[in-house]
């Protein structure tokens, strides 16, 4: 491997083949650059009698905006690709650590190189802290085939792998319908809209397409006065009610029957989770036996409405 | 594999195991299929987790071993559910029938079939657990980490176990399947402790979602020849499964039930709704993938396992429950794998004090035989 000064036009960047990071911020790295100049060569290889980027790719980009004419790189003396791809791994993964996505990038190249499947799970997943099974290798090699640009709202939403794995599941055109609606959502609301549109889909033999084509989910799309969060919370809340229609009919009976009764905010009454067990839990606070007797009586009062007994029809 | 007998692809032998009647029974047995001897049985299984073909092909292959554990354990059913204390023997573990909804599938970590050849040693631990709990009559079976007949024409274990137990009246043991491999029973004696059990489901249930298992109707016909032989016989209608339609399918299979087979041949019978352990759920969607039954109307209960929601249950079981009694099944033993106190109530109107209150009421039968 030898060091030398090489000029940035003469890196071949549209060949791809070894890189595993994309959609990454530059502005950070370009500040070090202007202060320290490049302190650490990326490697370079001959395929084709140009040279192609093995690893570096953050640094080569940052230095083309920054202008720079030429850097220094190692230009890696190696034919074989998988090779020179292991050595881009192992420059790397001293150096920092690998996001979700990077990780899937590395599992399918390798795979891509020729890399033995035993080798990948029984060396490389370790390395990579992943469980060493054949599914994990599956998973992860799933998740670098998503279009660019899906890849790309992935990586800046930070999707979280149980996601990834759920949104694996569907065409890539409903891939692209799902992402922005799920987008605004923290991480458990979006697995949630994901699971609850595959439930449905598959329950129902409904594709996708036509599930999102309905009046109400229309209605909430084309609502123009909800926010893109707004709209994805009302979403989830109408899918959750179309996958587990018998469920929500008994969480809405509870509550209509709170309502009815006007039943306090200060005194909480559930059901056991799920109505799996025949019990209630009611819950109130107080500080002493004057408060104490008050919500006592308060309850009193409430279970002597004939109302009230329709709670436990609920069970 | 199709609904003819079970034919392993290849036969691995771990070599501790070769000196063992079993596995020259089984060697025997397995004619020209390919064997293979194991020399470091850890490594062969470890090597095997990670292998496309095991994973593709693993029910297909059998792996003789030694039990180096435990063989008789208690079952573990389910945390906050009522048990029925029941023991298990872990003789073969997995089975070739491919049920879509099989726990198996997450519960044993390699797919390969697995068969423990040191049969000496089981009848030891067997004695001393047995001698252990003489006082009471317990109930215990091989069906719970593979089926319990479908090997046997291999390795024709009932014949042993048949005979061991039948000498052993405090102890009611049970064959559960789903197969017709009834030829080493119909030879067998038959003996009041030993119950031959089939699990049944609709027949629409067993052809989409039980593919390698024979019929519902070919099951309940060899159970009638187990029962007109003398044994006494069982039925597990576990999972039930709602469908638009249920009612019906499950109406004509208990018809077909309790019309071929006498009431007082029967000494339980029990259901459980499908129910499994959430991480269970992607690996039946990536084998299975045309099944529909794990995409119902399902909660997580209170051991965790995602099951129908409650009143969803109570109308599966009132209704399949009601369709039995009505013809003539209100004499039988029945009950509920698995389930809660509240479902007990509603739809058999007692609930056990305990697993030992369960096994007593079980066992009752049993117990007037012997005293």
């Amino acid at each position: 491997m030898n060091k030398t000064q090489l000029a940035l036009k003469d890196i071949y960047l549209e060949d791809e083949r070894f890189r595993t990071s994309y959609h990454f911020p530059l502005e950070k790295l370009m500040i070090s650059l202007e202060r320290t100049g490049l302190l650490h060569p990326p490697h370079v290889t001959l395929r084709d009698n140009r040279y192609i980027l093995v690893s570096g790719w953050k640094r080569v980009l940052a230095c083309l905006r920054l202008s720079l004419s030429e850097i220094p790189v190692f230009v890696v003396d190696e034919k074989d690709d998988l090779h020179a791809f292991s050595l881009a791994f192992y420059e790397n993964l001293a150096t920092r650590e690998f996001s979700l996505m990077e990780k899937a990038e590395i599992l399918a190249k390798l795979k891509r190189f020729g890399e033995d499947e035993e080798r990948i799970i029984r060396h490389y997943l370790p390395l990579l802290d992943i469980p060493q099974t054949l599914s994990q290798l599956d998973d992860y090699t799933a998740l670098a085939k998503f279009d660019p640009d899906v890849k790309k709202v992935i990586i800046e939403k930070n999707m979280s792998f149980p996601s990834l794995k759920l949104l694996l599941q569907f065409t890539r055109q409903d891939q692209k319908r799902l992402l922005p609606l799920i987008s605004p959502l923290g991480q458990n609301k979006r697995r949630e809209i994901l699971e609850d549109v595959l439930e449905i889909s598959k329950r129902n033999d409904i594709p996708v397409q036509r599930l999102f084509l309905s009046e109400e989910i229309q209605a909430i799309l084309t609502d123009s006065s909800l926010s893109s969060v707004q709209k994805a919370d009302r979403v989830r809340l109408l899918l959750r009610k179309r996958r587990y229609p018998t469920f929500s009919s008994w969480t809405d009976s509870f509550d209509s029957v709170l309502k009815t009764l006007g039943w306090p905010k200060d005194i909480t009454v559930l059901p056991s989770p799920f109505f799996e067990e025949e019990h209630f839990t009611v819950q109130f606070t107080f500080e002493n036996l004057k408060q104490f007797k008050a919500n006592l009586s308060r309850l009193e009062e409430l279970s002597s409405h004939e109302d009230f007994m329709k709670i436990f029809q609920l069970k | 594999m199709d609904r003819a007998e079970f034919v392993p692809r290849r036969v691995y032998i771990d070599k501790e195991s070769l000196g063992f009647a079993l596995t020259q029974r089984i060697l025997k047995n397995i004619g020209q299929t390919p064997t293979e001897i194991i020399h470091d049985p850890q490594g062969f299984l470890e090597s095997r987790k990670i292998s496309r073909d095991s994973l593709k092909h693993g029910r297909k292959d059998m792996f003789i071993t030694l039990q180096r554990g435990e063989f008789v354990k208690s079952c573990p059913c389910t945390p906050h559910y009522i048990g029925c204390n029941y023991f298990i023997i872990n003789l073969d573990l997995n089975c070739p029938l491919e049920c879509t909804y099989c726990i198996l599938q997450h519960y044993l970590s390699d797919p390969i079939i697995t068969v423990h050849a040191n049969l000496d040693e089981l009848w030891r631990q067997l004695d001393f657990f047995l001698k252990k709990n003489r006082d009471r009559i317990l109930r215990i079976g091989t069906g719970e980490l593979g089926d319990s007949l479908v090997l046997d024409h291999i390795t024709e274990n009932s014949k042993d176990l048949v005979s061991y137990f039948r000498k052993k009246p405090h102890a009611l043991f049970e064959l559960k399947t789903k197969t017709l491999n009834i030829k080493n029973i119909l030879n067998a004696e038959p003996a009041p402790n030993i119950v031959i059990s089939w699990s049944l489901n609709s027949s629409r249930i067993a052809e989409s979602e039980e593919g390698g298992a024979p019929s519902v109707e070919e099951r309940i016909q060899a159970a009638r020849q187990v029962s007109d032989k003398g044994f006494r016989v069982g039925f597990h209608f576990d999972p039930l499964i709602r469908y638009s339609g249920y009612e019906q399918d499950y109406k004509r299979v208990i018809e077909n039930l309790m019309d071929s087979v006498e009431t007082d041949r029967i000494a339980w019978i029990s259901f459980g709704s499908l129910r499994f352990p959430p991480s269970l759920k992607p690996i039946i969607q990536e084998r299975f993938p045309k099944t529909k039954i794990i995409h119902e109307e399902m909660i997580k209960g209170r051991d965790g396992k995602l099951r129908y929601f409650r009143p969803l249950r109570l109308e599966l079981y009132r209704t399949v429950i009601s369709f039995l009694k009505e013809k003539g099944g209100s004499i039988i033993p029945l009950y509920f794998c698995m389930e809660s106190e509240s479902i007990w109530r509603d739809i058999l109107g007692w609930v056990p004090k305990g697993k030992e209150d369960l096994e007593a009421y079980l066992s009752a039968p049993q117990r007037k035989l012997i005293l």
